[in-house]
């Protein structure tokens, strides 16, 4: 029963404006609260900012950071408000996981030009796991915005010098453009992808090459799609519902068409 | 409207044996108010016609009218199924105003909208007409569905007017992800001999150049907002080279580690 509400949750998420998320996702939670944890984690909402007290740097929230009602900082690995006995990586882990903020702080800064990153690692009995988020928000002009959210989850799993990863990436794109001409257009969503690869790794530091690599790929990849949706695929469906030639040309150009080919044939 | 959407899930998910009906109907104004603001299409009972479902055309309780068949009908709000078809003349002084105008629009319309149903109905006490246009495409094959909306209202009482309304684009895309375009676009067009070509044609021409504006905005967004949050490679056109950024220090000093 459990399962079966936790899965038409997902499905009504998936087929509601992505715009609604949050509020969707708090409408739910207040109707089965059993199910605020389970949903929590498992759908991908637009990343909070938080401004780390020991180092005034910005960070990401995510359900990967968070003990209770505490988020912990990457930059400091302290929990904000404080925490006793928050959960946090082991040592080795801790410092592959400061390498990697490093690491993708360079990257942020060459793809974003700005923006927000946060990288999260946490121990598994046979490897390691850890989350990578990007942020970037942009306002030109007063009615036009947009933001991309990226999440790369992943695990690395220890094998004969080698690792497995599995890297599980959502991006969530919101764009609103609104002018006198235009009227108000929005455009919103999330797309999600996953990929498997097993990656040579000589020391610690192979690691973050073969994650940056795949997230670097998988960006690339997801950037591609989602222009391809946004852009290409919304305008074609609009095209669908109002041709802008009259269809009685396009119909009759068709029918031209189809005796040539069959002129051609004989 | 989302929320409607959850609480009615869990109400019907809720119902106590043999009652889910009567939970349903109970929930009919949620489904009313959706058909009438998405311009809901029924086909009409023993035809293949679709007519539409709207505030403009509402009878009263659950009883819509058509005007260019001249009949109306009642509808279930939650199944949209459509019953108890009647023959109901079009009764108003603007009536021939209304009868040019369906047949105006059905050319308009044919012409533009490969699949769409249309409806001109008498309003605000016969002083008014409302203009409606709706075109839908399905294909859930190709995760996506589409509608188009286009609702106008044009007082009819002196010899110019102004018609005033809204279009509506949404587009639903959903492979492997969840991708909405939602747009509306206010329209406000002056018109100074109030018939129905002149009525038609400037609506018909404030649709394409909409259509026009959106593919431009399409670009815009593409060119803009779009490249402005993620580039596609670095400014120096190569990939991070990532020996470089970060896994040195880790290779060189496995002890050290406090973030800048």
């Amino acid at each position: 029963m459990a399962d079966a509400q936790f899965d038409s949750a997902l499905d009504l998420l998936r087929r509601l404006n992505p715009r609604d998320t949050k509020a969707n996702l708090q409408a739910i939670t207040t109707i089965v609260p059993d199910l605020t944890e389970d949903l929590l984690s498992s759908v991908d909402q637009p990343l909070e900012i938080r401004r780390c007290p020991q180092t005034s740097r910005d960070y990401l929230l995510c359900d990967y950071n968070r003990d209770g009602d505490s988020y912990r900082s990457p930059w400091s690995n302290e929990f904000d408000p404080p925490l006793e006995d928050g959960t946090v990586p082991s040592e080795r882990v801790r410092k592959l996981e400061v390498a990697a903020n490093e690491a993708f702080d360079v990257y942020r800064e060459l793809y974003y030009e700005g923006g927000v990153g946060s990288v999260y690692f946490w121990d598994l009995d046979d490897g390691f796991a850890g989350v990578i988020l990007l942020k970037k928000g942009v306002t030109a002009g007063s009615q036009s915005s947009g933001d991309w959210d990226s999440i790369h989850v992943f695990e690395a799993t220890d094998r004969a010098r080698m690792s497995h990863y599995k890297l599980t990436s959502t991006v969530i794109l919101h764009l609103a453009n609104g002018t006198d001409a235009l009227g108000e257009m929005d455009l919103s969503g999330n797309m999600t992808r996953q990929v498997e690869a097993d990656l040579p790794v000589e020391s610690d530091a192979s690691h973050i090459a073969n994650v940056g690599r795949l997230v670097e790929d998988m960006e690339l990849k997801m950037r591609n799609l989602l222009q391809e949706v946004y852009f290409g695929k919304a305008k074609d469906v609009v095209g669908e519902l109002r041709s802008l030639a009259p269809l009685s040309e396009t119909n009759r150009d068709r029918a031209t068409q189809l005796e040539m080919i069959k002129g051609m044939q004989k | 409207m989302a929320s409607t959407i959850e609480l009615a899930s869990a109400f019907i998910e809720g119902a106590p044996p043999g009652e889910e009906g009567d939970i349903l109907s109970s929930l009919a104004p949620a489904f009313e108010r959706y058909n009438e603001s998405q311009l809901a299409t029924v086909k009409l009972p023993g035809s293949s016609q679709e007519v539409i479902v709207s505030e403009f055309n509402k009878v009263e309780g659950n009883r819509y009218f058509d005007s260019e068949s001249q009949t109306s009908f009642e509808i279930d709000h939650t199944t949209q199924i459509a019953s108890n078809a009647q023959s109901s003349p079009l009764e108003s002084q603007n009536a021939d105003l209304i009868k040019s105008l369906l047949k105006s629009l059905g050319i308009h319309a044919k012409e533009h909208y490969p699949n769409c149903s249309y409806g001109v109905y008498p309003i605000e006490n016969d002083s008014a007409i409302a203009i409606l246009l709706v075109a839908n495409r399905y294909s859930p094959n190709n995760f996506w569905n589409g509608r188009f909306r286009a609702i106008y209202q044009v007082p009819v009482s002196s010899s110019s007017t102004t018609v005033t309304g809204k279009i509506h684009v949404d587009v639903h895309y959903y492979e492997d992800g969840n991708v909405a375009l939602n747009t509306t676009k206010p329209v406000k067009i002056p018109i100074n001999s109030v018939t129905a070509e002149s009525i038609i044609s400037r609506t018909a021409t404030a649709e394409r150049d909409y259509q026009e504006e959106l593919n431009r905005a399409f670009v815009r967004m593409a060119e803009g907002a779009f490249k402005g949050l993620r580039r596609q490679l670095p400014i120096t056109r190569q990939k991070v080279e990532w020996e470089k950024v970060g896994g040195y220090r880790l290779g060189q000093d496995i002890s050290g580690g406090k973030g800048r």
